[in-house]
């Protein structure tokens, strides 16, 4: 029986780490291969010892696919390459490819800088596994062995971001990645077709969550940030390098430009250049909108945002400035948060998540005297906020691509397990589909019914066409052809073809049956009583009595005959072709009841 | 445990046992149970009067208990406590289900997880445990759950609990019931019988499952224990084990193959044990394809073994690539690899069997022989001829050009045409090939096809890298005309065949390509730039003029390997033909580079660039050479603004060289080194001061000590350290402290600190310099500077305070990631 299973390695019941193990029909491929930004140690990356301990990585693994440039899904990428040792093709979109170094190469720089940690991977390692990286365009089959095959949708969510379909034979999964179902500043929304996989593999960030429109959330973005400039303070949102900062920048810019602001706005690092290359680059990747007015407009050439120097910190009046990171835990971000905190006129607003340990967790969770190196106790005066600009499927957007995708089974990922447990019990009872979440380590089995693809001759259809019935696509109909196996390929095509193509001559076959019936009288009359008979109960039919005795029922022949050893008993001959099989039979147990009585 | 942790503890351990609090992620629980686990694996402990005690392990009890009940599975728990009191004592307690000291409850008591069992048999016996068999849970029934924790639903409980087993066979048998060890043939102790039961019944159950589980508790004790017990457990086992061979198909042939490699490795095992070998001769030829030659290779890899074996093992190896020999040889060609052996049914049907099985097999036959040709242990003689002969061979079925001999070699012909997989395989076993000794024809049929490989329009970008990287290691050990510098005969040829190959993927359109085909000009410049034969193929090519323009490659990393490709060329005199009309080529690359460092907006080509400089420096390149100061005062000015903090990292390198070369090479602390006399520097000290200040080496220094980014501000350190260290030895500059340098230098510091520039480059004067050393506490730095930035953040005290602190944290729009 072939099986589909799964086993999340990172991501099961958990968010961060993503990286999931399936196996289709003997095939077996890594879904992404991201670390956990909450760990410092080995707990960081997925524990590959369970493929590892299947003999050589490259061997066992048929691909990696890596849905978007995010380190929780992309981060353990160069160790696992690089440093475990899969030598094998890693899959994904072309501004994944261009983007994923570039925040391998950050998230290097900091544990180096940062951590001090020595045995890392290098830049060379980056490099060295970027080059195992084959890019794929959406909506294109890629045939990555000769049975196995891969076919990236537009997942909205961050700039390349996409969910895949895999196939192996009949049988297909489709992983999500991360998705955003509904469009924002500089995305469209997640888009799939009725592919009706075997499993859809989804993620549930905001399994139970029906969130407010996000208009609302960046009316109170720009309404805060207005306020503190217009009051004279200073406005620091810590960002990743790419992605949400660029979508924040778009809304200042056009707030900037519609209200005829004159501050400052900087954007640390020199990211800005490479973030804009990247979004000219992929302008297909973006919304609408942004492909629309590209030609008059491009939305990532910023009027307004200029590039910071470290100096401009202490320069007087407002400003805004975007730096990196975005968890305040090391660089430019933190020194600027550390120049600024004492000042109640001014504001940091974190725009994502922050892991424990992080100066920019502390500060959410309320901490307002922070001890740093050397013991010295930052005090923390200035206002923050926290705003999820995090462009993830709520439930509603869950449940709608569940429907739309039609998927046999559902599995949760990337999602904590309560919530989990919610929208299980939702795309169960609602839509009738099986679900599961298993735990990381926990392996899902699911049998799958082989399902074999036959070819119908044009011929047939049409004819089947003609009889007036039009196809419908959730209707089945029963189609009658001869089914032909020709070089391991099934067909159904009408008889006369078959015996054309196979060059066979066509045979009759006839059933036959005895029916004996008490009539003393002689054969012909039998024969006459019961063409008298049929004639009466059939009247759609035609009935024939032949001049030599025999009665005709379409196809279907019945002669009389007197057995010599009990003269009071006929025996009728009934004898009908495999197409008339359904009225021989009906004839043989009419007759079978007897003759009705003749008129005395 | 710091006095601030044992007063933030009960707080924090009456938050986590509120139903009503909300409670911190997993990671946060996850650290916290690490660091009780640190706190208590020392013998200090919780500091009896600043913590009341009793409460606080109450609750931590409570809330483990209240974990488990939560997620229903025992062993998904991370339960690495090993207690909060005496602690492996209070979890031998706990685990027969006696209450704490203090009368508290201990929930988890029935059927702790596999976690919970592994830090308390991890210990070293006589530590904590005085009399381990007497503790072993066996009667408990702790030992039943850790059976049935081997069929947990998830693989890490499964694994950690098959783990578990084995450490409670092997203490069993290490203190049996008194205390002695059992002796082989001996009763075994209560509790490894029952192990060894399990074991025994699952190697005879139906359920392929349950067969692997007690394979992978066998391959772990074979593997950790090496006690004389060890073999009394194979004796009694191997009949079990070698049964396994007689089912149609074979259960769990990998975890089989492991298990019976593992006891072969064995020290324990006499190499004469006949029962193993025996097993091992029926497995070489029952089992399939896929796992023969895993255990084929792992039998070669033995260091001792029957020699029959070794042949026999080496055969299943070969069997692959000589059928394809065999398939393609047009008659009467060289010997084959397995000459009057048969072909093996099993091979040939795997091999025509699909695409993915041929693929499957060649790829892992090249692997297993890739990982075996280094080793000593490698069968002798080592058909090297032939092994090249069929590598060579299956490249050229992957690329098509093979003529195929028999209809095995037709259909291995369509079926190998284009597969990438094999051609990455076989490319990779053909380099390590080149470590063997061998005749001139072998190095010539060799770069033969890699060069066809190089110029097939159709190899993929991997394809390439590995031809390339093969290509060098090929060149690099191509044997050399005795007692003469030249490259012998062969290589010039080549080369003046590779230059027009390289030159085309030097232009191709594959970042990818562009860049392997860089760094292969670079490895091969460095080690052949002072040849004639390579120096006049590579200048009458086009190929310095190509990778000069690669420097403006729209993809950084290109830009990056053609400025290292450059200066290495430049190095040695390679970056253009020295014929007039090239002139304006052979002009110097510095300004190029220059410029590449000021304006890139990448960090992989300054941070190249910034290497280079170094090493031009370091060997006393012309650029570097006409004007040292100049050049410095140059790179450090723009290096020292750069974004990039390993730009700034490597100009404090080259900073640090150029002050070698100005005070001395740095003394060596090695103890045991032979004092040199000091060499006196180039120029007096005051002189050589004045030099470092006017290439702006101290204000880049300064500066950097203060840096945000730690690596830069310790390079700083050490260099300022060097400095110091040179110029003490120097009395006449011996200053007191506190004159009016010392004033101004301390006045200076915080303006660095702000990461301003104080004074104009080389504007400063020696004796300031000097001042603001001695006024600098540069150890301490150091010693701060050693510990890694976040070391604050990742203190249990910092951990504590964020769980305490994360309620409020939580309750807005709670998930949130990226």
């Amino acid at each position: 029986m072939p099986e589909i299973r799964v086993t999340p390695l990172g991501a099961g019941q958990d968010v961060g780490r993503s990286c999931i193990l399936v196996s289709i029909a003997g095939k077996n491929v890594m879904l992404d291969c991201g670390m956990h930004m909450g760990f410092n140690d080995d707990r960081r990356f997925p524990d590959f010892s369970y493929i590892t301990q299947n003999g050589r990585l490259t061997d066992f693994l048929d691909c990696v696919i890596i849905s978007h440039f995010h380190l929780d899904h992309c981060g353990a990428l160069p160790y696992f390459s690089e440093m475990v040792g899969y030598d094998g093709p890693i899959y994904m979109t072309h501004p994944t490819q261009a983007i994923c170094p570039i925040l391998l190469e950050d998230y290097r720089k900091i544990a180096v800088d940062k951590k001090g940690e020595a045995n890392f991977f290098t830049s060379q390692m980056i490099k060295d596994c970027m080059k195992k990286v084959v890019a794929v365009h959406l909506h294109q089959t890629v045939q990555v062995h000769d049975e196995l095959e891969i076919k990236a949708y537009y997942a909205g969510h961050v700039l390349g971001a996409a969910m895949f379909q895999i196939k192996v034979g009949s049988e297909s999964v489709v992983y999500t990645g991360d998705y955003n179902m509904t469009p924002d500043r500089h995305l469209g929304a997640a888009w799939i077709d009725k592919c009706r996989p075997n499993l859809l593999i989804t993620e549930s960030t905001y399994a139970t969550t029906i969130r407010d429109s996000k208009r609302c959330r960046e009316r109170d973005f720009l309404k805060k940030v207005h306020e503190t400039v217009e009051r004279g303070g200073k406005v620091l949102i810590p960002v990743f390098a790419l992605g949400r900062a660029q979508e924040l920048c778009i809304l200042l810019e056009t707030f900037w430009e519609r209200m005829n602001l004159k501050v400052p706005i900087y954007f640390s690092t020199g990211l800005t250049e490479k973030a804009n290359h990247y979004y000219k680059l992929f302008i297909p990747w973006t919304n609408q909108k942004i492909r629309k007015t590209f030609v008059q407009r491009n939305m990532f050439e910023f009027k307004h945002i200029k590039a910071f120097d470290r100096a401009f910190a202490d320069n007087p009046g407002p400003m805004v400035v975007f730096a990196t990171p975005g968890m305040l835990h090391a660089g430019q971000s933190l020194q600027i948060f550390r120049k600024w905190a004492g000042n109640e006129k001014n504001m940091v607003i974190m725009p994502g998540y922050c892991v424990q340990g992080t100066v920019g967790h502390k500060i959410l969770s309320g901490q307002r005297k922070l001890e740093m190196e050397g013991r010295q106790v930052l005090e923390v005066k200035m206002q923050v906020e926290y705003m999820s600009f995090s462009a993830h499927a709520d439930a509603k957007g869950i449940m709608q691509l569940v429907g739309q995708a039609e998927p046999e089974s559902v599995l949760l990922v990337h999602g904590e397990a309560k919530k989990m447990e919610f929208l299980k019990q939702k795309i169960e009872q609602e839509l009738r589909v099986s679900c599961y979440m298993p735990a990381n380590g926990e392996t899902v089995t699911l049998p799958t019914s082989p399902s074999i693809p036959v070819g119908i001759s044009l011929g047939l259809l049409k004819r089947e066409m003609a009889q007036g019935l039009l196809p419908e696509a959730k209707k089945p109909r029963l189609l009658h052809g001869t089914l032909i196996m020709k070089d391991s390929n099934f067909r159904l095509v009408s008889s006369e073809q078959a015996l054309k193509e196979l060059g066979l001559a066509e045979h009759q076959l006839r059933f036959t049956c005895r029916v004996h019936l008490h009539d003393t009288r002689k054969e012909q009359e039998t024969a006459l009583r019961v063409y008298s008979h049929l004639k009466s109960v059939l009247k759609d039919h035609c009935v024939q009595h032949l001049p030599d005795g025999s009665v005709t029922v379409e196809s279907v022949l019945l002669q009389a005959a007197a057995p010599s050893e009990d003269p009071g008993t006929k025996v009728l001959l009934v004898s009908w072709t495999y197409q008339d099989e359904e009225l021989g039979s009906f004839l043989t147990s009419l007759l079978k009841k007897g003759l009705p009585q003749a008129p005395s | 445990m710091d006095p601030e942790c044992a007063q933030l503890l009960p707080a924090l351990c009456a938050v986590l046992v509120d139903p009503r609090q909300p409670v911190a992620d997993d990671t946060c629980l996850e650290k916290l149970l690490d660091w009780f686990k640190t706190v208590t694996e020392g013998d200090i402990f919780f500091p009896v009067g600043s913590l009341n005690l009793t409460p606080c392990k109450k609750k931590v009890w409570e809330l483990l208990g209240e974990e488990r009940s939560s997620r229903g599975t025992p062993g998904a728990v991370p339960l690495v406590t090993p207690g909060l009191g005496r602690p492996h004592r209070v979890q031998c307690r706990a685990a027969a289900g006696a209450p704490l000291p203090g009368g508290a409850a201990v929930p988890c008591a029935e059927s702790p997880g596999p976690e919970f069992w592994g830090p308390l048999l991890l210990t070293p016996p006589g530590r904590n445990l005085r009399s381990p068999g007497k503790l072993l849970p066996v009667s408990s029934g702790a030992v039943d759950t850790i059976f049935s924790l081997q069929g947990d639903s998830s693989l890490f409980v499964a694994s950690a609990a098959s783990q578990l087993l084995v450490h409670v066979l092997a203490l069993s048998m290490q203190g049996g019931a008194e205390g002695q060890p059992c002796l082989p043939g001996g009763d075994w102790p209560a509790c490894a019988q029952r192990i060894m039961d399990h074991v025994e019944e699952s190697l005879c159950s139906a359920a392929t499952p349950k067969v692997t589980q007690a394979l992978n508790v066998l391959t772990t004790t074979f593997g950790r224990c090496q006690s004389p017990w060890t073999e009394a457990l194979w004796v009694r086992l191997s009949p079990r084990v070698a049964c396994l061979l007689e089912r149609d198909p074979i259960p769990a042939a990998h975890s089989f193959v492991d298990l019976l490699l593992c006891v072969a490795r064995s020290p324990v095992f006499s190499s004469s044990d006949g029962s193993l070998w025996e097993t091992v001769v029926r497995a070489l030829s029952c089992l399939g394809p896929t796992h023969m030659g895993p255990l084929a290779l792992g039998i070669l890899k033995l260091e001792h073994c029957p020699q029959a074996l070794r042949t026999q093992a080496f055969q299943v190896l070969l069997q692959p690539l000589a059928c394809v020999l065999k398939a393609t040889v047009q008659a009467p060609g060289p010997p084959g690899l397995l000459d009057g052996t048969a072909d093996d049914a099993t091979t040939v049907d795997t091999l025509l069997a699909s695409k993915s099985s041929c693929a499957g097999l060649l790829c892992r036959t090249l692997a297993h022989l890739e990982e075996l040709q280094p080793l000593p242990q490698r069968p002798s003689p080592w058909p090297q001829a032939s092994l090249l002969g069929a590598t060579v061979t299956v490249l050229r079925l992957c690329d098509g050009s093979a003529a195929p001999a028999s209809s095995v070699g037709g259909h291995l012909c369509g079926t190998l045409a284009g597969c990438v997989r094999v051609q990455r395989a076989a490319l990779d076993f053909l380099g390590t090939l080149s470590q063997g000794t061998g005749p001139q024809e072998l190095v010539t049929q060799a770069l033969a096809v890699l060069l066809e490989c190089l110029e097939s329009p159709g190899s993929s970008p991997t394809v390439l890298k590995k031809a390339f990287q093969a290509t060098l290691r090929w060149l690099l050990s191509s044997p050399k005309t005795p007692g003469c510098s030249d490259l012998g005969p062969l290589i010039p040829q080549f080369l003046r065949e590779l230059f027009p190959v390289l030159q085309k993927r030097l232009c191709h359109p594959c970042w990818e390509v562009r860049d392997s085909a860089l760094e292969f000009l670079t490895q091969l410049s460095r080690h052949w730039g002072g040849q004639a034969d390579f120096r006049c193929a590579l200048l009458a090519s086009e190929v310095p003029e190509l990778a000069l323009q690669l420097l403006q490659d729209p993809e950084s990393y290109v830009r990056a390997s053609a400025v290292t490709a450059m200066g290495q060329l430049s190095s040695q005199g390679l970056h253009a033909p020295t014929s007039p009309e090239h002139a304006e080529a052979r002009q110097s690359l510095f300004p190029e580079l220059l410029h590449i460092l000021s304006v890139d907006s990448e960090g992989f080509p300054r941070r190249a660039v910034m290497q280079v400089f170094t090493e031009w420096l370091r060997d006393g390149h012309a650029d570097a050479a006409r004007d040292m100061e100049q050049f410095v005062a140059t790179v450090l000015q723009v290096a020292s603004r750069d974004l990039d903090w390993e730009v700034r990292a490597q100009g404090l390198e080259l900073a640090l060289v150029f002050l070698g070369q100005t005070l001395g090479p740095p003394r060596t602390h090695c103890p045991y080194a032979v004092a040199l006399p000091e060499v006196a520097p180039a120029q007096p000290l005051t002189e050589a001061l004045r030099a470092l200040c006017h290439v702006g080496l101290f204000d880049f220094a300064f500066c950097a000590l203060f840096d945000c980014d730690r690596p830069v501000a310790q390079k700083s350190c050490d260099l300022l350290l060097f400095l110091r260290d040179k110029i003490a030895s120097y009395s006449s500059l011996r200053e007191a402290r506190g004159g009016p340098n010392t004033a101004s230098a301390e006045a200076t510091l915080p303006r660095w600190r702000a990461g301003e520039q104080a004074q104009p480059p080389g504007d400063q004067e020696p004796e300031a310099v000097l001042a603001m050393l001695r006024s600098l506490d540069l150890e301490g730095l150091r010693s701060t500077l050693a510990e890694s930035s976040d070391h604050v953040e990742k203190s249990p005290q910092s951990l504590l305070q964020d769980m305490l602190a994360t309620g409020g944290f939580l309750q807005g729009d709670e998930a949130d990631c990226y």
